[in-house]
């Protein structure tokens, strides 16, 4: 009863050679790291025309990918008519449903390598995921450089610094399209490397190559599950994607259509998923391993924000995001089973939002506010909400990334590149303007403000995190909302209102960096890394021999003059804010789910585009398939089991699970392949806005009040608060030591394996295993000596020198065989072989 | 197995044209040390070049083959013949050693070891070419194991002459302990010989008619072998020379003996004692990689407690040949391939660690690591280079290291021929470790002597602005003009000798088809033949 | 009466001698006469041409056995009724035996002269030692076996104290003639009581009736007897304590030529006798030389490494050279591997040969300079000696068996050959084996690494210069190991004789 129509979809140029993004970055890099210097503007012009290039080419492939989408409605119209003109009419028609073919992905690829005759590609498979991520990461990663020639500009290692983020992004750029698992593992494994170029950068401070050293090495521990888990989903999937679609267990694809197929085996997806997701759990910072990610803010502030918004720690969302059908089955996410990624992803939200709380250095709170959205996203992935989920990876880069241009802003021209709040900031508002408009724009599109970014997606995170069922989850999400705005405003308060303190009031800043440091000691205690403000710090001082001891120099912009106290920044760092800041409040309008019910569907575009269909594939016409073409399947199950269409998903309560079937609840028909589950999409409730609204207003309104009154006022009752309460003293310390997970790691695990454990084996090695080898040598000799000295001498020392003291005695010559020993030996010739004789003929005769 | 035996004489060739340089260069007296480091270059310069041609020569169409293949009467008394031939197994180790002794012998040009006399030198060098090359193409026991212990001589002498303190004592024990494993090594190949009948040493003979041979002998046998190659990969508890033999070699010693040495035990068990003994290794197996990951962590434990630079790196040879023998160890095609690749890669990058622990040695006359510090700032490109290898080293995807390592680990998730899969998973996740391990290893070691300011005792002696405008500290700005012994950034020979090392790990990182296509049908093809013998 | 006397003597015919047959011993017989009056009308300042002509009557008596190979390849040329055979197992001995004379001779030249001994007695001497060794190689009666055993030795016991001012040489010789009247009169004892039991000297005679299945007591007792008395000519376990004391006394050279010859002479006589006359008599002999050959070669070895005097590690390493050369015989009676353990002895004889003297010549040639026999003083050597020290390098891994020198096949064939039997002792006694090569490899490269890496103990560097002689001795003997270990085809034919038994049936 399948009928299946092969229906051209449009294709082209920018699609099919998306590979472009990935490999123009890194000869951008080539190209900096041998030629950078010579260049005029050391290196700068290459990264950015490179990037530039990059984000032509992925733009390109986001808008032939609608076309490419847009192509399949009308040919899949033109499918029914031809259809019918064969007298039979189509089920879906009567049902006045429109079909919703799946859209292939474009996959141009070449052979990388073979093993067991298998061979195994690398290139790209562009979907509307990757385009748009593609753009995202090219766009974000261009603005940031733009930044960057201003703000980096005189460092002593410019050149590396430009070669070494534009590898960056060409990581992620590449494992964004990947096409199969080892190419997610190449772009993963770039991505790591060049973090810790880059959180290293200023690595004469050994505060910093520490900070590189942990944020690589905790990645690493991740990535024990990432290979682990890709062997897992190999050999559970090689076979069959072999057999159904002439494929390999690598290929993506083939790996979505395996954990769909209803034959995977179950272990395989559960051990395979939860191996991946600790992966991604080292590198979106998800509890417990997010430590890294605020040391990391070591590096440089560009790098900070590259890292933090639309690469690296994105990285590991992506892949959730990415092989979906995996985490999906493994953890039956479809049938509202509470899966691993929901609990970690909730966990962090809150955790990452109260440590935001008592961190001083402003670049700290943005990164635990990473780390708590990341969260989000995760919560997302992990409880069916695909699609908010993905959608907030988009928006977030947008906001993240202007908030942390502007603390990077800040410290360049406001704070002489100190990044803590409470000693070098306050009452800049007035005196960066432009920087502080951003940033209140950004935090409200953080906090999910209505009509900001980021209320369009959180939002409906939280919302599809009801509808599909885990209500408690849900509150935790509104929880963390409102921890998100208070933290902010504390944020915002310190920096911009207030009285200007330390170096925003012009004051010199090396005695502020003194206390600092032992302010730090003594909160924090010895064991954390010096935080960036002395890395910065250090650095100065070291400008300061190339500028003749101008205690104003800096690694920033040169121009000394304005060196007099804060001001606002120079173009070249307000544009890309601006920019940013601008999707920061109109990035929400990609998806304006609320809103779709008043303008219809087609407002939603990454749903649309974004997201992959749930509709299954013959599987022949899938393999005939080249990369302009698709296949309807016409068939009445593929339609009910649209996701959107079919009623039980509408209302979103559990009960709707059991009813739902179709992709990701039942296996596909024999012959044909899912790609991708069939999530249900909440239907935006008004309450339930004003309710997540309301909580952010209580928030903000908490935190101001706090704000005035702790900062501003210096109220009595809320000073000193923490020394005087137990309780509350216990609560700040645990904070401020981050939960103790650092000293865990660092003092417990690794110095345990670092010291004790190698120096045992050490011992070992050398005590044990090769004292023998050489106790065996020794032995021989010395057995040598005993036998030597006992048998050998013995027995004829005594006749050599009677022999031979007597021999020189003239005519005395006869003299030793009378002396016993010669007839001793004598018979010891004679007795050995009688004694042989006498043995052998008991032993033969007979 | 049928056999190409068109332009067969280039391997010969190849692999006696070093002695004809050796041969020359004893009747020129030692004083003309230049003229003996001349000669030394050309000849293995010609060597390469016809590697080269044998490179071009070479039939990718079929390299499961025996190419170039020669089979001349040696030793008819006993059945041994002089056979030779390359396949794609053999191909890459069997250039790569050419390409290895040739860049050496540049590097040494002037970086002479201390002891001098470069005629010996250079001639030794000739020699264990001659070895190492001979023992890839041999495809007969008598003549593996001849060509297997030619290279024994050279390379205890130059430990032993051109050495550091201890030399006369890790010279020593390197050589007896090789010796102990080929005696019994010998014994085993006797016992297969007359086991198969006694008609024959030859490779293919063996192959065919080893699977014949009785369950325990074979498992007997196997030992024997085992014991002979495990010594020299070296696999755990038979590692202990190789720290020594390593701390104690000239660099050149250490590059050769890491790049190639090494590989000749687990090429002995790729190319004989498995394929000859199908139930053996079938009943080893498991031995192999339990030791094997007990090397990887064991390795890493030990590279974790060193102070000492080159022995760390000597260490680190120990986790990463236990990567190749767990991939040997599953008797799957993506095992065997990972192995073979892993080979390649582990002498590439590794031999570059050791250059550049030469080099650093040369510089700074002291290897602890304690001591050195900000090598980026005095000697940036050195740094650079270093840092480059180590990445290489811990597996990053996009360099050689990563083929060898990725695909072992893959592969010891489902072993083959009934193996444990419970084991080998355990396995599997503990090498996976191991990779945390190496990771945390080789960053410290590089964050401790490349990263910070220079330590004061060398901070006198600033390659300062040789990093291109690199700003520095007071201190030693200040000394920048009392520089009696500058420390000198990467001369260009070192760039000669390097280069070659960077590109290759570079290249078959980024394609690793380049061998991949190459091995891959060779291995399948084994792989196969061990499927019809074993249930 | 006297015609009487006749008349009993007419029934008597005297055998018919096959003249080109004996060819070989004539020629020495005759040189030993020319030299001794030679001897006599020579001038002191003209004996330097004694050792000339000692060395052109060797080259002599070789031309025959050359002939009697290329001519007589026919069937085996056996005279006085199969008393006394010359077939291809006998010629290669003889040209071994005269080789290693050779060698020897070109060795002791400058010795002697610089010596300043008896020069002419000295070659006269040694010929007839070699004249007996010669006959051994065709000795097939015990009578004869034992003559000609006797000619070998007994002017070796003058050899041996020839420096006779230094008490060393006179231990040497008075422990070497005192064993060796032990061993002889074991052996003798043996001989009668094998003559006893069989009624017959001949050896295969012997064989036909020891391999009539049981065999009785004394028949054992006999068969331990003679191999015992064998076993101290060729210094194996525990028949060997005279050998170190008796080398490191002995002129260098003259020790050359027991650790060579003289061995191998005592080889031939045990490899004729256990394949001849004891082929019945396997399961005495094979347990009895098994436990020789492990012992020789392990305290051989154990004992050779902790010597400080070059001469005596040279003394015990080729006694545990003796070992690997018994551990063959130990599996003659197996018939698997009959064949292949006479082929191994023989090729390791003639490898043998060619290494110890080579490391004998060495030995001479260095303490010419330094007048030192201890390991200590090689040092340096390869800083002021390269050539030399090569060489040395070359000889000693030949010796510790490395290929591709000689060494590597002599044992290799051994191991063979024993594996070639494949019984559980046969896997044991290999594994020993094994074992022993690398504390072999111990204490020779112990040499070389005082070879290469020492310095010259006392500074001393000045260059040596070996005489010319002795150059041609070590040219001889690293030719032919390298040679050896790269074509051992070259020797292994030689050594392929299965045919040895057959020699008799005619």
């Amino acid at each position: 009863m399948l009928a299946a129509e092969a229906l051209e979809l449009s294709s082209g140029w920018f699609l099919e050679n998306a590979w472009l993004t990935g490999l123009l970055p890194v000869i951008g890099f080539a190209v900096i790291l041998f030629f950078g210097k010579k260049l005029p503007m050391k290196g700068a012009e290459v990264a950015l025309a490179s990037m530039t290039a990059t984000l032509v080419v992925a733009v390109g492939a986001c808008i032939e990918w609608m076309q490419r989408t847009n192509s399949a409605e009308t040919h899949s119209e033109e499918a029914v008519g031809l259809v019918q003109a064969f007298g039979r009419s189509l089920p879906s028609a009567a049902e006045g449903a429109e079909a919703e073919p799946f859209i292939e992905p474009v996959v141009t690829t070449w052979v990388w390598w073979q093993n067991s005759g298998l061979e195994f590609g690398i290139g790209s498979s562009i979907d509307g995921l990757a385009a748009v991520i593609l753009a995202l990461v090219a766009f974000i990663a261009l603005l940031v450089m733009v930044f960057s020639v201003d703000y980096v500009r005189d460092d002593r290692r410019y050149t590396h610094f430009f070669a070494a983020i534009t590898l960056f992004a060409g990581g992620m750029l590449i494992m964004v399209m990947a096409e199969n698992m080892v190419q997610i593992i190449l772009g993963w494994e770039i991505m790591g490397l060049t973090s810790f170029m880059l959180i290293g950068h200023w690595w004469e401070e050994e505060a910093n190559s520490r900070a590189a050293l942990k944020a690589f090495f905790t990645v690493r521990v991740g990535d024990v599950g990432l290979l682990v888990g890709t062997a897992i989903i190999f050999f559970g999937s090689n076979q069959w994607a072999v057999d159904n679609l002439d494929s390999n267990g690598f290929n993506i694809a083939a790996i979505q259509a395996w954990a769909l197929s209803g034959e995977a085996n179950t272990q395989f997806l559960l051990w395979g998923a939860v191996a991946l997701f600790i992966a991604c759990i080292g590198k979106s910072g998800q509890f417990p391993l997010h430590t890294w990610l605020p040391d990391a803010m070591a590096g440089p502030t560009p790098v900070s924000s590259l890292l933090h918004s639309s690469t690296m720690v994105v990285a590991g969302v992506f892949l959730v995001a990415r092989i979906y059908p995996v985490f999906w089955e493994g953890f039956n996410i479809g049938t509202g089973g509470l899966s691993f990624i929901a609990i970690i992803g909730a966990i962090t939200i809150v955790i990452a939002a109260l440590l935001a709380f008592v961190q001083d250095d402003i670049k700290k709170v943005l990164a635990y506010s990473t780390v708590s959205q990341l969260g989000y996203m995760m919560l997302g992935l992990g409880t069916g909400a695909w699609l908010p989920a993905v959608f907030h990876i988009i928006t977030h880069a947008f906001f993240k990334c202007a908030l942390f241009l502007c603390a990077g802003s800040v410290s360049h021209s406001g704070s002489h590149h100190s990044f803590d709040m409470k000693k070098d900031m306050g009452g800049l508002r007035k005196k960066m303007p432009v920087t502080f408009a951003a940033w209140c724009v950004s935090t409200l599109a953080l906090t999910g403000v209505f009509p900001f970014a980021g209320f369009w997606s959180k939002d409906e995170i939280i919302d599809n995190v009801g509808a599909n069922g885990y209500t408690f989850l849900m509150w935790v999400g509104l929880f963390g909302a409102a921890l998100t705005a208070m933290y902010m405003t504390r944020a915002t308060y310190l920096t911009f209102f207030g009285e200007p303190r330390g170096a925003a009031a012009g004051h010199g800043h090396d005695d502020v960096h003194a206390e600092e440091h032992e302010m730090e000691h003594i909160t924090v205690g010895a064991s954390e890394p010096r935080s960036l403000s002395a890395a910065a710090n250090a650095h100065v001082d070291d400008h300061v021999d190339d500028h003749g001891g101008d205690h104003g120099g800096d690694h920033g912009d040169g121009h000394h003059d304005e060196h007099a106290g804060p001001h606002e920044s120079g173009p070249l760092i307000l544009v890309p804010i601006v920019i940013l800041a601008f999707f920061a409040v109109f990035a929400g309008f990609l998806n304006p789910t609320p809103l779709a019910s008043r303008f219809g569907e087609g407002v939603e575009l990454i749903k649309k585009y974004v997201e992959p269909r749930a509709t299954p594939v013959v599987t022949e016409e899938y393999l005939a398939s080249g990369p302009g073409e698709s296949i309807v399947l016409v068939d009445g199950v593929a339609y009910t089991s649209a996701p959107s269409l079919s009623p039980s998903a509408e209302g979103g309560e559990e009960g709707g699970h059991s009813k739902k079937s179709g992709c990701g609840f039942d296996a596909p028909e024999a012959g044909t392949v899912c790609f991708f589950p069939g999530v249900s999409h909440a239907e935006p409730k008004f309450a339930k806005i004003l309710l997540s609204l309301g909580i952010v207003a209580i928030g903000y309104a908490l935190a101001i009040g706090f704000c005035v009154l702790f900062y501003g006022r210096r109220d009595k009752r809320l000073v000193g608060l923490t020394e005087r309460n137990k309780a509350l003293r216990g609560g700040f310390l645990f904070l401020k030591n981050k939960y103790y997970l650092d000293h865990l790691y660092e003092n417990v695990i690794v110095h345990a394996v670092a010291h004790p454990i190698a120096k045992a084996a050490y011992w070992v090695n050398q005590k044990v295993i090769d004292a023998t080898v050489n106790e065996v040598g020794v032995g021989t000799r010395k057995t040598g000596e005993w036998v030597y000295d006992n048998i050998d001498q013995k027995i004829v020392d005594g006749a050599v020198n009677g022999s031979g003291w007597a021999a020189s005695e003239a005519g005395h010559a006869m003299q030793p065989t009378q002396s016993g020993k010669i007839s001793q030996y004598g018979a010891l010739l004679f007795g050995a072989a009688t004694v042989g004789a006498i043995v052998l003929v008991l032993v033969t005769v007979s | 197995m049928e056999t190409l035996t068109d332009q067969n004489w280039l391997l010969s060739v190849g692999t006696f044209l070093p002695l004809v340089g050796a041969l020359v260069m004893m009747f020129i007296p030692r004083g003309e040390e230049a003229t003996h480091k001349l000669i030394g270059i050309v000849t293995a310069g010609a060597t390469l070049a016809i590697g080269i041609v044998t490179l071009f020569a070479f039939d990718y169409g079929q390299s499961e083959k025996l190419q170039f293949f020669v089979d001349a009467e040696w030793i008819p008394v006993i059945n041994s013949n002089y056979t030779i031939g390359l396949d794609g197994i053999s191909l890459p180790l069997y250039i790569l050693s050419m390409a290895v002794t040739f860049l050496v012998m540049i590097y040494t040009w002037d970086n002479m070891p201390d002891a001098g006399n470069p005629k010996a030198f250079y001639m030794l060098m000739l020699v264990l070419q001659t070895g190492m090359a001979g023992t890839f193409i041999a495809q007969d026991l008598i003549l593996f194991f001849v060509f297997f212990e030619v290279v024994l001589l050279p390379m205890y002498f130059m430990i032993g002459v051109w050495g550091g303190e201890q030399r006369k004592y890790a010279s020593l024990k390197f050589f007896l302990y090789t010796m102990f494993g080929s005696a019994f090594m010998l014994v085993a190949f006797l016992a297969l010989f007359f086991q198969t009948g006694g008609d024959s040493f030859g490779f293919a003979h063996l192959v065919e008619m080893g699977a014949g041979i009785d369950k325990n002998v074979q498992i007997w046998i196997f030992a024997g072998m085992f014991l002979g190659f495990a010594v020299k990969v070296p696999m755990f508890p038979f590692h202990t020379w190789l720290p020594d033999a390593h701390t104690q070699a000239p660099t050149q010693g250490s590059v050769i003996l890491a790049a190639i040495l090494l590989k000749l035990g687990t090429y002995g068990f790729v190319r004989i004692a498995i394929p000859m003994l199908p139930e053996g290794a079938l009943a080893w197996a498991p031995a192999i990689g339990i030791l094997a990951v007990i090397g990887i962590i064991y390795g890493s434990l030990g590279c974790l407690a060193q102070t000492d630079m080159k022995r760390l790196i000597a260490f680190s040879s120990v986790a990463h040949m236990g990567f190749v023998m767990l991939g040997i160890s599953t008797l799957t095609t993506f095992g065997i391939n990972a192995a073979l690749f892993g080979m390649v890669a582990h002498g590439l990058i590794t031999g570059m660690l050791f250059f550049v622990a030469g080099s650093v040695k040369h510089r700074y006359h002291t290897l602890e690591i304690s001591r050195l510090s900000g090598m980026l700032i005095q000697a940036p490109r050195l740094g650079w280079i270093m840092g480059f290898a180590a990445m290489a080293s811990l597996g990053l995807p996009g360099l050689a290291g990563f083929w060898g390592e990725f695909p072992a680990i893959l592969a010891a998730y489902s072993p083959g021929f009934g193996l444990s899969t419970a084991l080998f998973r355990t396995l599997m996740v503990i090498a996976a470790i191991g990779t945390v391990l190496a990771a945390g290893y080789l960053l410290w070691l590089y964050q401790r002597t490349a990263f910070g300011e220079p330590s004061e005792e060398f901070s006198g002696h600033g390659g300062t602005h040789a990093g291109g405008g690199v700003a520095h500290s007071l201190s030693s700005a200040a000394n920048d003009h009392d520089d009696h012994d500058e420390i000198t950034d990467v001369t260009p020979i070192e760039w000669i000798a390097w280069t070659p090392f960077l590109v290759a790990i570079v290249v078959f990182g980024v394609y690793p088809q380049l061998l991949f296509k190459v091995m891959d049908p060779a291995v399948t093809e084994m792989v196969n033949r061990l499927g019809e013998t074993l249930p | 009466m006297l015609a009487t006397f006749l008349a009993q003597a007419g029934d008597w015919v005297s055998p018919t001698i096959d003249w080109h047959a004996v060819a070989p011993e004539l020629v020495l017989a005759i040189g030993i006469n020319l030299i001794l009056a030679l001897d006599l009308q020579l001038a002191e300042t003209k004996k330097w041409m004694i050792s000339t002509i000692t060395g052109f009557v060797l080259l002599a008596a070789f031309v025959p056995v050359v002939t009697l190979a290329v001519v007589g390849d026919d069937a085996a040329r056996s005279l006085f009724d199969g008393r006394y055979v010359i077939d291809d197992y006998a010629l290669v001995l003889k040209g071994l035996f005269l080789l290693a004379a050779y060698v020897v001779v070109l060795m002791s030249q400058t010795e002697l002269e610089e010596g300043g001994y008896y020069q002419g007695e000295f070659y006269v001497l040694l010929l007839c030692s070699v004249l007996g060794m010669v006959m051994m190689a065709s000795a097939r009666d015990l009578v004869s076996i034992f003559v000609a055993l006797e000619l070998l030795s007994i002017p070796g016991y003058m050899m041996a104290a020839w420096n006779k001012r230094n008490p060393k040489g006179n231990e040497a010789g008075v422990k070497y003639y005192l064993m060796g009247v032990f061993a002889s009169a074991v052996l003798l004892y043996g001989m009668s009581l094998l003559f006893g039991v069989t009624g017959s000297t001949l050896l295969t005679d012997i064989g036909a009736s020891l391999s009539d299945g049981n065999l009785i007591g004394l028949e054992v007792v006999a068969v331990v007897f003679v191999i015992c008395g064998f076993a101290f000519k060729i210094s194996a376990v525990p028949f060997h304590q005279w050998a170190p004391d008796t080398y490191e006394g002995a002129p260098t050279p003259v020790t050359a030529f027991f650790s060579v010859a003289a061995k191998s002479a005592g080889f031939v006589a045990l490899m004729t006798l256990i394949f001849i006359a004891f082929p019945g008599a396997d399961e005495v002999y094979e347990p009895l030389v098994w436990a020789m050959a492990a012992l020789t070669m392990t305290i051989g070895n154990v004992l050779a490494l902790r010597q400080t005097n070059i001469v005596r590690m040279l003394a015990y390493s080729s006694i545990s050279q003796g070992g690997f050369m018994l551990m063959p015989l130990a599996f003659a009676g197996n018939p698997d591997a009959t064949g292949s353990a006479m082929n191994a002895v023989m090729v390791y004889l003639l490898v043998y040969a060619f290494m110890n003297l080579g490391a004998f010549a060495v030995v001479i040639a260095v303490s010419r300079k330094t007048h030192s026999g201890e390991i200590s003083s090689f040092g340096g050597l390869f800083g002021y000696a390269p050539g030399l020290a090569v060489a040395m390098t070359i000889l000693f891994a030949s010796l510790a068996g490395i290929p591709p020198l000689g060494g590597w096949f002599a044992k290799f064939n051994a191991f063979k050959a024993v594996l070639d039997a494949g019984t559980t002792a046969a896997y044991v006694l290999a594994a020993i084996a094994a074992v022993n090569t690398v504390i072999a490899a111990a204490y020779y490269m112990r040499v070389l690494r005082v070879v290469w890496m020492d310095d010259a103990p006392d500074g001393d560097t000045s260059p040596v210069n070996p005489p010319a002689p002795v150059v041609a001795a070590l040219a001889i003997t690293v030719a032919g190991t390298i040679v050896v270990g790269v074509l051992p085809n070259v020797v292994a034919r030689v050594g392929a004789l299965d045919a040895l038994t057959g020699a008799f049936s005619g």
